[in-house]
């Protein structure tokens, strides 16, 4: 016994050795740079063409997993060894990250720089990188949805291909004729496949909006709001065209945001799919595609959901002077042109989109409707936040209420009415946690809490 | 396989196993088994198929790919370093199963065969600390990493794993089982308690031992969150680290996350095989010796 | 006594190695994670770090959530004492010296070891309300035994079969939103999938393992001292090996309680994301969210040593039932 534990010791620290031994040196005389943001075939592209573009970096990935992203680059950055830039998905985040103190406030350094984000870039995605006056990242890319089209699917039912402007009554006339049911009833192809998650897309384009009174108040429940949760609801259960959970689950064993519809999309068991230009980034994969795409019905006033990320830098980083390169080198054109030639959703900066090649891909000559994402692109607006609440608070409340309309337990409006009354009660804590908050709050309403 | 595959004529054995096993043979233990092994096949060999699937085929019912796409794997190297990811998970998980059996054993042996003042009140104290959420003590443990400037490093991923009550616990409660009169006896005979503990106790040990190498081999292959918010470099990353590649937003991969799931259990399983005879032949060779 | 000092020093060189690691990276951390559930540590700057006493504990007190989740994750843990049953009848069928044993116990073995998502993957398609094998058997019984005739001749509305994860009802009728029961929650959902799953997998698991470490320590005379008593196969294993394993079905029933109450955070994640409605968030889940979601530190703490005193409780309950059998 003793002798196998010696042995297994020996083993051990000679595998240690070896483990030592195949450690990659640092690229002799180059800068190394660690960016935090989602891994995947997009990205290596992006920072491959940085590092050759600057030779004296050496621009790495570390990949941020759904779980606990935010707070490994927090707990890095305050312990002196995060990542020299990292992505925020949303204004929100922006705001986490400000207030964790870990976000460097590069105002003047991209003036400095001559780079003016407030003209330059598309007014929906600047919250993601402006807070309250102050820049903190630079837009990496944009996204607004829009209504992907299965062109051979409508062909095979003689209908022919929607145009915008219209309205949902004949998108729902078109999808009803395109979902097909097999001899037990079960839906085979879907005329509109859209995610659950896309309620708060609803609500904006029903003119509601998460919150109100400069987000200290939440308005879920106004009736704008609970309109757009019951249209969603009466697609699954009154008008039959949108999938159930019960059909969902049908049709995405695999989970994960987006992909199960991505991919049944691209598997042509949908004739139409609300979903953004990044979604070419997998349907490419698919050959024999024949898309198109038209904008999503819209009230006359209303505005598309934008999102997209901003590229922060952080304010502990001993090279953070040089990791502005980074985001000087997103403003610039090589990066642009790569976002709008991988579809890695579209180009922040708006005179790139703007440009033949972005609308004619001369690698996917197919790709005919990229005018659709610039013109919807125009309409979009950001999602309004609160910073009186932690948007991840918000949105547990939010999915649990409206989990019971989804799953046709509870109507809209009870559901609705009862997440803003919890919302409301989490401000009131957020708040007595908070001086900076409650001072703020009280110089908006004049009041001490929501009531 | 072998030692049992050799067993043509059954020994009439003494003790528990031959006892069942002049029973079992009637029993049609053999069919009632293979029934329940089927059930715990098929994942498993769902998730064989469906790395060698195109990525529209996987999310579909029918278990066999329509195409053998063999390449799944290569690609897998291809687009992450996961030999790399393969060694540094092995690598890690081996020293802390070393240093944890090590340690835990040591301890567990002072718990179980020592008598002293406060035994039990300091045992009840380790056991305590299995009763606290591992969620909570991350982040004070994040902070230790960061004093002593182990973020980063093969170190920070291996030490915090290596010592824990859970397996003081188990062999704790292993050492309980075995005859005090043994090591009284040796004690007699002019053994230290250190010759005690190694030439008495761990050999009758064996099947803990093994249980414990094993769960602690597993756990800490798996583990997610340490090394996600411990490491940055991208050569120490781990497999499950390495394997968020292919679960992006932009779809999931999820043949290939089949084909990197199908090659990180292979280790396991051969680790399994070779150790899980001792689990059950460790004791009846440990009484041999003893 | 003088032996007694002699074993005290040797007890402390053996104990020295695992203590200083044990003392750096758990004893210290647990006691810095007591002190910060009496503090509003938060990781926002703009929150200025105070003393709060037994604030966040009574926040938690009047936390709905709170109480749903502990309802959750007790429910959950149902399933438990037929999975440890289970494990235990399957240790003692797979330590025969049956030919190729080692191919069953490596293949009950398997779904401890296959990936979590490859699992996730085929029980969301097993549970699959249209296409799942699950609902066609259960269908098919419907449709033979003529359940809905007979149902429906005693004035019932007809039953149908579970869409399981997608359900927030259960066996107990418990509401989604309050703590209580309602009639129209009764049936099957996603917490009772979770609970049959769990108890697929842990069967030929880990615990199983220990079961069969545990049978491999019984002494052969034992059981040779039984059987020339005339013993029949039930009697030994209750005077013989039922006894004989005391310690190991006291070491799997402690743990299995702590794992039940700090559990379901693998299953949630991967399974359900805590749905619907929140009805498969354990409490465990619950202090991953405030901790690296709402980055409420303190709170987190809080909830975590809350949890610490229930299955402290719990432990000391079973360490008095357990030490009647086990003689410490």
């Amino acid at each position: 016994m003793k002798a196998f534990f010696l042995i297994t010791f020996f083993v051990l620290v000679l595998l240690s050795v070896v483990a030592w031994q195949i450690q990659p040196a640092p690229p002799e005389g180059k800068i190394p740079l660690v960016w935090v943001s989602d891994d995947n075939p997009a990205r290596r592209e992006q920072i491959s063409l940085f590092n050759e573009l600057h030779p004296e970096y050496d621009l790495r990935l570390d990949p941020r997993a759904n779980q606990a992203g935010m707070e490994k680059v927090m707990l890095q950055c305050l312990a002196g060894v995060g990542p020299d830039l990292f992505d925020a998905f949303s204004p929100s985040e922006l705001d986490a990250f400000v207030r964790s103190g870990v976000a460097w406030d590069i105002t003047e350094e991209l003036a400095k720089r001559g780079i003016d984000m407030e003209k330059e870039v598309w007014p929906a995605i600047l919250p993601t990188g402006i807070r309250e006056g102050r820049v903190y990242g630079f837009p990496a890319n944009v996204a607004v949805d829009a209504i992907w089209v299965n062109k051979d699917l409508f062909d095979a039912a003689g209908e022919p291909y929607p145009e915008g402007p219209w309205s949902w009554e004949e998108l729902i006339e078109v999808a009803q004729r395109l979902t097909i049911r097999d001899e037990r009833g079960r839906i085979k192809q879907f005329g509109f496949l859209c995610d659950w998650w896309q309620w708060p897309q609803f609500i904006m384009l029903f003119g509601g909006q998460l919150y109100a009174e400069n987000g200290t108040r939440s308005a879920v429940d106004s009736p704008e709001a609970i309109e757009a949760i019951q249209f969603m609801h009466d697609l699954m259960y009154v008008h039959h065209v949108m999938p159930t959970p019960v059909d969902e689950a049908a049709m995405a064993t695999a989970g994960g945001w987006g992909s199960g519809t991505i991919t049944y999309f691209g598997a042509s068991k949908g004739a139409m799919a609300l979903g953004g230009r990044w979604w070419l980034c997998t349907l490419r994969d698919y050959e024999g595609l024949n898309l198109g795409v038209v904008e999503i019905p819209r009230m006359s006033d209303t505005a598309y959901r934008a999102y997209g990320r901003a590229t922060l830098v952080n304010r502990y980083s001993p090279t953070r002077e040089q990791a502005l390169d980074f985001l000087v080198y997103e403003a610039g054109k090589d990066y642009n042109d790569l976002i709008n030639r991988q579809a890695d959703a579209v180009a922040a900066v708006m005179r790139y989109n703007y440009t033949p090649q972005f609308l004619h891909n001369p690698e996917h000559p197919e790709e005919d409707y990229n005018e659709v994402w610039r013109d919807v692109i125009q309409y979009g607006a950001p999602d309004v936040w609160s910073p009186f609440i932690n948007g991840q608070a918000a949105n547990r409340i939010l999915t649990k209420q409206l989990d019971l309309v989804k799953n046709d337990q509870k109507s809209a409006a009870d559901a609705l009415r009862d997440a803003a009354r919890e919302i409301h009660k989490e401000m009131a804590k957020t708040l007595a946690r908070d001086p900076s908050l409650r001072i703020k709050y009280y110089r908006l309403t004049g009041r001490e809490r929501p009531e | 396989m072998s030692a049992t595959g050799r067993v043509q004529e059954p020994k009439p054995q003494a003790g528990f196993s031959a006892w069942w096993y002049r029973r079992g043979r009637f029993t049609g233990a053999h069919i009632a088994l293979t029934i329940m092994a089927v059930t715990m096949l098929v994942p498993f060999s769902w998730m064989v198929l469906a790395s060698f699937k195109p990525l529209q085929e996987v999310e579909q019912l029918n278990p066999f790919p329509s195409v053998w796409r063999f390449d799944n794997y290569l690609r897998v190297f291809e687009q992450v370093s996961f030999a790399r990811y393969y060694f540094n998970s092995i690598f890690v998980a081996a020293w802390v199963t070393f240093l944890q059996c090590l340690t835990s054993a040591m301890a567990a042996y002072a718990f179980a065969r020592l008598r002293w003042r406060g035994r039990d009140m300091v045992f009840r104290l380790y056991l305590a600390t299995l009763m606290i959420p591992g969620v909570v003590v991350m982040i004070p443990n994040y902070t230790v990493m960061v004093k002593l400037h182990l973020l980063d490093s093969y170190v920070g991923l291996i030490v915090p794993a290596a010592f824990g009550a859970f397996g003081t616990f188990l062999l704790r409660q292993f050492m309980l089982t075995i005859p005090a009169s043994l090591d009284e006896a040796a004690e007699i005979d002019g053994a230290t308690p250190w010759q005690i503990f190694w030439d008495v106790i761990m050999p009758l040990c064996r099947a803990g031992l093994v249980t414990l190498a094993i769960f602690t081999f597993l756990g800490n292959y798996g583990s997610f969150f340490w090394p996600l918010i411990l490491v940055k470099s991208e050569h120490l990353r781990t497999l499950p680290i390495g394997m968020l590649y292919f679960d992006s937003v932009y779809g999931r991969q999820t043949n290939l996350i089949m084909a990197a799931s199908v090659m990180n259990i292979v280790p396991l399983i051969i680790l399994f095989v070779a150790a899980q005879r001792h689990i059950v032949r460790g004791v009846q060779l440990g009484a041999i010796k003893g | 006594m003088k032996a007694r000092r002699h074993e005290f020093r040797a007890a402390l060189g053996f104990l020295l190695p695992n203590f200083l690691g044990f003392g750096v990276f758990t004893a210290g951390p647990v006691l810095f994670s007591l002190a910060i559930s009496i503090s509003n540590w938060h990781l926002h700057r703009t929150i200025p770090f105070r003393w709060i006493a037994l604030g966040n504990f009574l926040e938690l007190l009047v936390d709905k959530d709170f109480w749903l989740y502990s309802m959750n994750t007790v429910y959950l843990m149902l399933g438990m004492p037929v999975a440890i049953a289970g494990s235990l009848l399957l240790a003692i069928l797979l330590s025969q010296r049956l030919r190729g044993i080692v191919v069953y116990r490596t293949l009950f073995y398997l779904p401890t070891f296959t990936s979590g998502v490859a699992l996730m993957l085929l029980w969301k398609a097993l549970y699959n309300p249209e296409f799942g094998a699950l609902n066609a058997a259960i269908n098919w019984c419907i449709d033979t035994f003529r359940v809905n005739e007979v149902v429906r001749a005693l004035g019932g509305a007809g039953v149908s079969a579970p869409t399981w994860l997608l359900s927030t009802k259960n066996l107990f009728g418990l509401e989604a939103e309050q703590v209580r029961s309602a009639t129209a929650q009764w049936g099957l959902g996603a917490r009772d999938a979770l609970i049959i799953m769990g108890i697929w997998i842990a069967i030929g698991g880990n615990n199983m393992l220990l079961y069969l470490a545990g049978l491999s320590n019984i002494p052969p005379e034992l059981v040779e001292a039984a059987q020339l008593d005339g013993a029949g196969r039930w009697a030994v294993f209750r005077n013989v090996t039922w006894p004989q394993l005391a310690p190991t079905t006291f070491f799997i029933v402690v743990m299995s309680f702590i794992g039940g109450l700090q559990g379901g955070f693998e299953q949630a994640r991967v399974m359900t994301q805590g749905g619907p409605a929140g009805t498969t968030t354990t409490v465990a889940y619950y202090i991953y969210t405030k901790a690296f979601e709402e980055l409420m530190v303190g709170y987190a703490a809080a909830v975590s040593w809350l949890l610490f005193t229930a299955i402290f409780v719990i432990t000391m309950i079973n360490w008095r039932l357990g030490s009647k059998e086990l003689n410490y």
